[in-house]
């Protein structure tokens, strides 16, 4: 099985979900990858403090004007189509933060002074045993593109593991949206969860998120989290229902969710009998029969 | 005016902020609250308002003319997101999901052979709340995988407001396609929550700014929730912290704002005090 949590919407409960059935799996040689390279949040449940491996990711590559060539002409400000470039004290200058590293203005510069230079450092890869199975992690610098290559590196390494019998399953905690994180955590998976809370906010990014499971022709399940905080909604039961997708569980509202985050413990550690806890483990067995 | 309303994590309250802020602004200021999370947008379910004035949203594809083309395969080198690959006869060809519009493959082919078509990405709507405030949503289509050129033209359909103030509600992360909606903001408002998840992603956002040269200012969602040791953000400044309230997630459920719906309570208060600060650097 290679199992990815999604939502669409943000501060669901991906992360608090996702720790706490890796921790009820662990019998099961589960790999845990965190697929959210922009704000990666598993590492700090899992209270990891040293880690076995950590790699340097350097796919980005960035415009850079050699200055010596440049005659501020500003045909690449004009032309750049990320809005890139400024002109700052009569210097043209690029946003190293918004740059894409399409070359449109190195193609575009009559004094060819612009390359595409390759970074050495634009993010990076972690590996740490848990208790609970072998977990990967990533994290994107800040304003850098294509965090969506960073995610299907972490994939390509714990399917390496899988192949070598390491692990027997994968469980991803993707990014928040439906973009390029989103598409390369759903890609070449075989089952989704898609948590969601009665709010028509979260009914709306879950359709979009099963719209992309539903492409990759994953097979989908529902899980309402806090479902007890707007019992009149029932939108996401019947877009369930209209859809054919199985709800395996609804979560109630609890507020030992926050405080096991404070204390950097999966929910079904800090609070094995928690209301929260109780329904991920019925949850989890049901999981347990999809294996 | 532009204010940024941003956080790193998701579901900490950006949107919250956001809608409750334009609220007020709106009484005295013609304003636009650009919903630049263009992957799930949802400012217009918080302020019960239909998605209207739907503008479909196009980047350039390349389209490739056969005829013309000598094979010399610039084309697939010059794509930097490699969604154009070569057939076995050596012509051509795109992974129309992968490539950007960048433009780069036609602007290096020497003979004429790429063309200019055309390809939805999604879609950009403006639609009214009042007569002073309109909400500014993109909508990204599904399964395509770059953000970046519709928060791009979101921000450009915001223009056609006239809107003294605009506000830009952020999507979560921290991505260049994040720092793109926050681009052109004269402040910024990072949103949190004290957990060590929000802590450690509002640094991560905190650092994004500093790269941008703004400076940025916390508003702590939940504050009482659980305990928080404010050490770890004592680097930043607070502008206003708000308590978990029953009453901010039924509005939120009711699609109102709190400082609408309940004027004089103290959740609203907090957010007029946010708002006096923020008008008295005299941005506008």
């Amino acid at each position: 099985m290679e199992l990815v949590i999604a939502s669409g919407k943000g501060g669901v409960g991906k992360t608090t979900f996702s720790t706490s059935l890796a921790v009820l799996l662990k019998n099961h040689n589960f790999g845990i990858v965190d697929a959210d390279a922009e704000a990666p949040n598993m590492h700090l449940i899992f209270d990891i403090s040293k880690w076995d491996q950590e790699i340097d990711y350097a796919e980005k590559s960035l415009a850079e004007i050699d200055y010596s060539k440049c005659t501020h002409c500003k045909i690449c400000l004009e032309n750049c189509p990320y809005e890139a470039i400024h002109e700052r004290n009569g210097k043209v200058e690029i946003k190293k933060y918004l740059c894409e590293g399409c070359n449109v203005c190195g193609i575009l510069c009559p004094e060819k002074a612009i390359k595409i230079k390759s970074k050495e450092h634009s993010g990076w890869i972690r590996v740490a045993k848990t208790d609970y199975g072998p977990f990967i992690t990533s994290e994107l610098d800040v304003g850098q593109p294509n965090s969506g290559k960073l995610v299907t590196e972490e994939k390509k390494i714990a399917r390496e593991w899988r192949k070598r019998g390491e692990i027997k399953h994968i469980i991803v905690d993707s990014a928040a949206g439906i973009g390029c994180q989103v598409i390369s955590s759903m890609s070449g998976a075989s089952h989704a969860i898609l948590v969601g809370e009665p709010t028509k906010s979260s009914l709306s990014d879950l359709s979009r998120a099963y719209y992309l499971a539903n492409h990759f022709r994953i097979k989908s399940y529902i899980v309402i989290n806090k479902y007890d905080i707007n019992p009149e909604f029932t939108g996401i039961k019947d877009f369930a229902y209209d859809n054919g997708i199985e709800i395996i569980g609804k979560i109630p509202y609890d507020k030992n969710v926050p405080l096991s985050m404070a204390y950097k413990k999966p929910l079904v550690i800090y609070s094995e009998n928690s209301k929260a806890a109780k329904a991920i483990k019925d949850i989890s067995s049901v999981v347990e029969q999809l294996l | 005016m532009n204010i940024a309303v941003t956080g790193g994590k998701g579901g900490t309250g950006k949107s919250t902020v956001a809608i409750n802020i334009a609220t007020i602004l709106s009484k005295k200021y013609k304003v636009a609250l650009v919903d630049a999370d263009v992957e799930c947008p949802n400012d217009h379910f918080l302020l019960s308002t239909n998605l209207k004035n739907e503008k479909k949203e196009y980047i350039f594809r390349p389209r490739f003319e056969y005829k013309k083309c000598v094979k010399c395969s610039l084309c697939v080198k010059n794509c930097a997101e490699n969604a154009i690959v070569m057939f076995k006869e050596g012509y051509p060809f795109l992974i129309p999901t992968l490539c950007s519009g960048c433009k780069a493959c036609q602007l290096v082919c020497h003979f004429d052979a790429i063309q200019n078509g055309q390809k939805e990405i999604g879609s950009t709507y403006l639609s009214k709340v009042n007569e002073n405030l309109t909400i500014v949503t993109g909508v990204l289509k599904e399964g395509e995988e770059k953000s970046y050129p519709m928060v791009l033209f979101t921000k450009k359909r915001a223009e056609e407001c006239g809107a003294e103030i605009k506000i830009f509600d952020t999507s979560a992360g921290t991505g260049n396609h994040v720092a793109a909606a926050i681009e052109s903001a004269d402040l910024v408002i990072a949103v949190t929550e004290p957990t060590p998840l929000g802590i450690h992603d509002i640094k991560m956002i905190m650092n994004l700014l500093s790269k941008q040269g703004k400076k940025g200012y916390v508003v702590i969602n939940r504050s009482d929730l659980i305990p928080m040791d404010k050490s770890v953000i004592a680097d930043y400044p607070i502008i206003g912290e708000l308590p978990y309230s029953d009453l901010i997630v039924q509005c939120y459920l009711n699609g109102k704002s709190i400082v609408e719906s309940y004027p004089e309570c103290k959740e609203s208060k907090i957010f007029e005090s946010i708002i006096k600060k923020v008008m008295s650097w005299n941005l506008l």
